[in-house]
């Protein structure tokens, strides 16, 4: 049974995820342990995106099949049982307004573990930070920014959010990053796709 | 088809090369073919972060040294817009305003009174909106804008927006129903679109490009930003136009086969 939710979630089985979840929970199995299955599913998601396996689109509709399987999940769960890698603040910083790939990082992420606080598009400094200071348990921040000319702004945002005293890990990421910049403006790390970001900010969190 | 050459943006690996390393010759290259592959306007978008302004003259000053077609001055930065106006020889596009920040206040008194032609995207404060009924909204206050600095239809390109298929399959559906409503409204205005975001995350994304051009042309797009050397794409295009009953006698598609800008390449 597991087995078979797993293999739903990294085919993308959007249809069939919630009656098979069910039917695990009916059977008495851990829903810690269906959540599990389900966490590893889009582990190999991820591995095989990375690998140029699979596209986009397949890794989208395994991450919504997954988001499906956790619903019916989720009242089952003990506190902490989804989101168990705690908060992650993300956001596409000001003035760009781009979203689709901070939107693939952040439903990777919530696929990973984590509780996501999506703050959209041309998102300000100051709103990173003031969300940043309202939940004081998240230890983690996303910025993306897909224009040269936005990154700027990344470089002011991580600035502020060192600024307000805040210890929190930063990640960057976005189509004109590079590791070299991550450096340069102190960010504390870079990754090039959605499924490394999702690795990455596991292990950060670990 | 009104084709708005792509490949002097320094958002384009190679391109940025060669703007950092102030490569002239590449930048004459890159304007030399695309004016050979006929685009009617040369794209210039430094992407720079530094003296934007100051590289957006250095790459004007190569390209009209070496080309005649018009230019299409593009940054973020509505005031750097604004500013390289005046480098350019003759009127072009501007690329571009939308409704965010004050773009519109930069960008529309500067050429009101001029012959500069400008794109306009459908982009509001929040992104792109994901339906018809609130881009047309965004269209709407568009051109009330434009209604008030006296910029007529005819010389605005509406680029409708395009949305990934891979996180969006009614991209496509969105962007054609958004081009026939504007195309009913004012059927003088011009449609552009730099689509190849239509097939991101996509295998052998040209399928999808191509297929895009296609469907969009029909829907009303005019114009597109792509790369003119790209010769399937500019064969799709000229094919498309016959089809579609813009080209009397076939005469576009022939000569641009005769020209050798599609087709097996001729020695």
């Amino acid at each position: 049974m597991i087995e078979e939710i797993k293999k739903l979630v990294e085919t993308g089985k959007l249809k069939k995820i919630e009656e098979a979840v069910q039917e695990a929970l009916d059977g008495g199995a851990d829903p810690a342990e269906v959540l599990d299955s389900m966490t590893g599913a889009m582990d190999s998601v991820g591995e095989k995106f990375q690998k140029n396996e699979i596209y986009v689109p397949e890794m989208l509709v395994a991450a919504k099949t997954m988001q499906r399987g956790v619903n019916v999940l989720k009242p089952h769960l003990g506190a902490g049982g989804v989101g168990k890698y705690g908060k992650f603040v993300i956001g596409t910083v000001a003035g760009d307004l781009h979203d689709i790939g901070k939107n693939l990082v952040a439903m990777m992420i919530e696929s990973a573990g984590f509780e996501v606080i999506d703050l959209g598009v041309d998102v300000p400094a100051e709103k990173f930070v003031e969300t940043l200071k309202a939940n004081p348990d998240c230890k983690m921040v996303g910025l993306s920014a897909l224009l040269t000319t936005t990154m700027d702004n990344m470089e002011a945002t991580v600035k502020a959010i060192k600024e307000a005293g805040l210890e929190v890990t930063i990640m960057v990421g976005g189509a004109p990053i590079t590791q070299a910049f991550a450096d340069k403006i102190g960010a504390n790390a870079y990754t090039a796709n959605a499924a490394a970001a999702a690795t990455k900010a596991k292990e950060l969190a670990a | 088809m009104i084709i708005i050459g792509e490949k002097i943006n320094g958002s384009i690996p190679s391109a940025g090369k060669a703007i950092a390393e102030r490569n002239e010759e590449w930048i004459r290259h890159l304007a030399r073919i695309q004016e050979d592959a006929n685009a009617d306007y040369l794209d210039c978008c430094a992407s720079v972060n530094v003296n934007e302004l100051e590289t957006m003259k250095w790459m004007l000053d190569i390209m009209q040294d070496e080309t005649s077609t018009k230019i299409c001055v593009d940054s973020p930065d509505p005031k750097v817009c604004v500013d390289a106006l005046p480098f350019c020889k003759k009127p072009g596009l501007v690329n571009s305003v939308s409704l965010e920040g004050d773009k519109i206040d930069v960008i529309f008194p500067a050429i009101a009174d001029t012959k500069w032609n400008v794109v306009a995207l459908l982009s509001g404060e929040q992104g792109i909106p994901s339906s018809v009924e609130e881009r047309m909204v965004n269209f709407d206050k568009l051109m009330e804008q434009a209604a008030k600095y006296g910029i007529a239809a005819n010389r605005i390109f509406v680029d409708p927006l395009v949305e990934g298929l891979a996180t969006n399959q009614e991209s496509l559906l969105t962007f054609a129903a958004v081009c026939r409503e504007i195309k009913a409204k004012f059927p003088q205005i011009h449609i552009t679109s730099g689509l190849s975001n239509i097939s991101f995350g996509l295998p052998v994304r040209k399928m999808l490009n191509m297929a895009f051009m296609t469907l969009a042309m029909q829907a009303g797009m005019d114009s597109a930003i792509v790369d003119p050397t790209n010769r399937d794409m500019m064969g799709i295009i000229y094919a498309t136009d016959a089809l579609l009953g813009n080209d009397d006698f076939c005469v576009e598609y022939i000569s641009a086969y005769r020209d050798n800008l599609f087709g097996p390449v001729k020695a």
